[in-house]
């Protein structure tokens, strides 16, 4: 039923885009999908019906469990406060010419359809069924990304499709072996994860290494682990930031949840020992290349994109900890990140509208008197910039130090590289913030110079993620608590 | 069953077909022809998924050539030819890090390394003497050297083609060494016709002058826009 009522939802507001004739319309409807699939997160969030039975889902084939409406909540926030965004930004974008009014159906058409293909991708029980729907992710994303008439777009599109459907294809080659190994547990074989992750303990170690390692290859690539990660910087940077929001703070979770839930499956066999040194060491390369390419960055998107690639290593890394503790805050980690990364792209997105004019692709950012003419942007720079290397009062700092001391107790050596590379990434944001942000103008051409009117609607999104932000890293409720460890326990950690 | 039966024959056959087919995608500079070979590809595979249905049995089989028949025989092959017309590109001679030759080399040199690699992993089964490993060994190769032909092209065009061989590879594989259900096979054909339609119309953009570029994309791109001539 709930599939049903979900996929009716979508083709409602498809329908409402199509005949719809303004841009304030479209925009509307996608808010009110958005709104209206969070309200949906939370009610089963608050009243604790999860699992939810499957008879009240409508499929086998799907399920409703603590993990998977844990990221539809972060999902939905994000679409909600990125549509809202969109509202000011994408007008910005018609004015400047960069985006065609005949494209705004499509546009916002694939924007209501990426948000039903990704809620689906977390109800899927089935491993084969998520991995159709986080293949289709990927390609509606490309076309939110190629949107912009420009041939950088078309560019960075083209690369993350090949890039991420080429790996893809390899994660399937691993479920294909996945279903081969279920079969000598069970007569037909399943690649239901409800059912793998019991049988799990009678699966061969050597075929679940194969597996595991072909199937990481593909969502590695989703989610921008090095050596997978040359698409991702272009595309985050070129795509109009409420896009680059949504593939930072929810598309990149697309695939570390597949990670995530395949990692469950091992942890069950005796494979885990090999699997976790091989997440640690692709954790720490990740960490190591974002970390590096961060230090010579000159422009502010890119500098973002890199620092996700960034958080993904520290995820992989809090993963193959693989302690109960871990995990908790791994899965905080997904969440604080996800909200951080969303604020930063949006503060970037009135940066780039405001400076856009001597902005090219490739060209370091020239910003002049931040401050004067965007204020709560710099600000929200700022404050994400603290928020997203792990300063108190922030989520990440918990999350951070966490995932670290668990570190301590797993491997001494990778806990000190790790530290090291952070510091490099905290000196890297803070290096572009003191440089950029400091530059004038020179009195003459202060005059010239023509301002961006940044509407409400792009600065609430800022102020409503950095309010929940602060919340998240000052108070922690019990409720919040249990939640996540109910996850844990979901996934036999 | 009947054991001396020609049809394991006839499969190892079109196994070998198949890496023909693999060969000449990695080495021609012809775009016209490229697409042919590749339906040509596909044809083999849907002979290749009835020869297995009357030897082994099984529907999905049946299904799954069908569907492969429909859509990479006929729908694909024709889309993109009919997109090369428009862009009136007919070769592709730039190569970023191999070109043909040593393309063809690293292919051998690959396929001897997922054999070995194969028989290790299935070392003991009963799959390991059988049609069973063959087929898997060759549905591996073809995915690598579609992901050589993807990888190498500078062309967007030639780059779908590299992925739609890999993802014939992948078939292949699967078709061999296991029974997916049937749902999971049409899903990923609508996934690689909705890819195969979007690169293609990305690399109408591409591939052709930036001044036609806007001009192109106008027709393709779902613009409300009066059509214009090429």
């Amino acid at each position: 039923m709930i599939l049903v009522a979900l996929v009716v939802a979508t083709i409602l507001a498809l329908i409402l885009i199509t005949v719809s004739h303004t841009h304030r319309q479209m925009n509307m409807v996608c808010i009110a999908e958005a709104g209206l699939f969070l309200v949906f997160a939370l009610y089963y969030i608050m009243t604790g019906q999860i699992p939810v039975p499957a008879l009240t889902i409508g499929s086998g084939f799907f399920f409703i469990d603590h993990l998977g409406i844990f990221e539809v909540l972060i999902t939905t926030v994000l679409f909600l406060l990125a549509a809202i965004y969109a509202r000011g930004y994408v007008e910005g974008l018609i004015e400047s010419h960069e985006l065609g009014k005949g494209s705004l159906k499509f546009f916002y058409g694939s924007w209501s359809f990426l948000l039903m293909v990704i809620i689906l991708a977390f109800f899927s029980n089935n491993l084969a069924l998520f991995w159709i729907f986080a293949e289709l992710t990927t390609i509606i994303s490309a076309m939110l990304v190629a949107i912009l008439y420009a041939r950088d777009n078309i560019d960075a599109a083209i690369k993350y499709i090949f890039i991420a459907s080429v790996s893809m294809l390899f994660s399937f080659v691993g479920l294909i072996f996945l279903f081969e190994i279920s079969r000598s547990a069970v007569h037909g074989g399943t690649l239901n994860w409800t059912e793998l992750i019991h049988l799990a303990p009678a699966f061969p170690a050597g075929m679940m290494i194969a597996a595991f390692a072909l199937i990481f290859i593909g969502f590695a690539a989703k989610s921008g682990i090095f050596p997978f990660h040359t698409w991702l910087p272009e595309a985050h940077a070129r795509a109009p930031s409420a896009v680059s929001a949504i593939l930072s703070g929810v598309l990149l979770n697309v695939g570390i949840y597949g990670i995530i839930r395949v990692f469950a499956i091992v942890h069950q066999t005796p494979a885990i020992t090999a699997i976790s040194t091989l997440l640690a060491i692709f954790g720490l390369l990740t960490v190591g290349i974002a970390a590096f390419s961060m230090l010579t960055q000159k422009n502010l998107k890119k500098l973002v994109a890199f620092s996700s690639i960034e958080n993904m290593g520290i995820l992989l890394i809090g993963l193959a900890v693989a302690t109960p503790v871990a995990i908790f805050w791994v899965l905080f980690h997904i969440i604080a990140h996800s909200f951080t990364k969303a604020s930063l792209f949006f503060s970037a997105g009135i940066l780039h509208r405001q400076y856009h004019s001597t902005l090219s692709a490739d060209a370091p950012d020239d910003m002049r008197d931040v401050f004067r003419f965007q204020p709560l942007a710099a600000w929200g720079i700022i404050l994400g910039g603290l928020a997203i290397i792990g300063m108190p009062l922030f989520p990440i700092f918990f999350s951070k130090l966490f995932i670290l001391t668990q570190l301590a107790a797993y491997s001494l050596p990778v806990l000190v590289i790790l530290v090291f590379l952070l510091f490099i990434t905290a000196a890297a944001l803070g290096y572009f913030v003191i440089s950029t942000f400091t530059q004038r103008y020179s009195p003459e051409a202060l005059t010239d110079v023509h301002v961006y009117h940044t509407p409400a609607s792009m600065k609430a999104p800022i102020v409503i993620l950095l309010c929940l932000l602060v919340m998240m890293g000052t108070v922690f409720s019990a409720g919040e608590i249990s939640f996540l460890n109910q996850i844990v326990t979901e996934l036999m950690f | 069953m009947i054991d001396p039966s020609p049809l394991p024959a006839i499969i190892r056959i079109l196994l070998v077909v198949v890496i023909i087919t693999a060969a000449y995608i990695i080495s021609t500079r012809n775009l016209i022809t490229l697409v042919s070979v590749y339906a040509f590809q596909s044809l083999t595979l849907v002979t290749m998924a009835l020869a297995l249905y009357s030897y082994e049995g099984g529907t999905v089989l049946l299904a799954i050539a069908g569907i492969t028949f429909i859509s990479k025989v006929l729908v694909i092959p024709y889309f993109i030819a009919t997109i090369q017309e428009r862009v009136r590109i007919k070769r592709d001679i730039e190569f970023h890090y191999l070109n043909p030759t040593t393309s063809l080399l690293v292919s051998m040199a690959l396929m001897l390394f997922i054999y070995i690699g194969l028989s290790k992993i299935m070392e003991g089964t009963p799959a390991r003497e059988s049609l069973v490993f063959f087929g898997a060994v060759i549905g591996l190769s073809l995915m690598l050297m579609g992901m050589m032909v993807t990888f190498s092209r500078k062309r967007a065009i030639t780059k779908v083609l590299g992925y739609l061989s890999m993802e014939n590879g992948v078939l292949l594989f699967g078709m061999f060494v296991t029974e997916l259900p049937f749902i999971i096979e049409f899903l990923i054909i609508i996934d690689l016709i909705i890819l195969v339609m979007l690169t293609t119309i990305l690399t109408v953009g591409l591939d052709s002058t930036l001044e036609d570029y806007h001009n192109r994309l106008h027709r393709f791109h779902l613009v409300e826009d009066t059509e214009e001539g090429p």
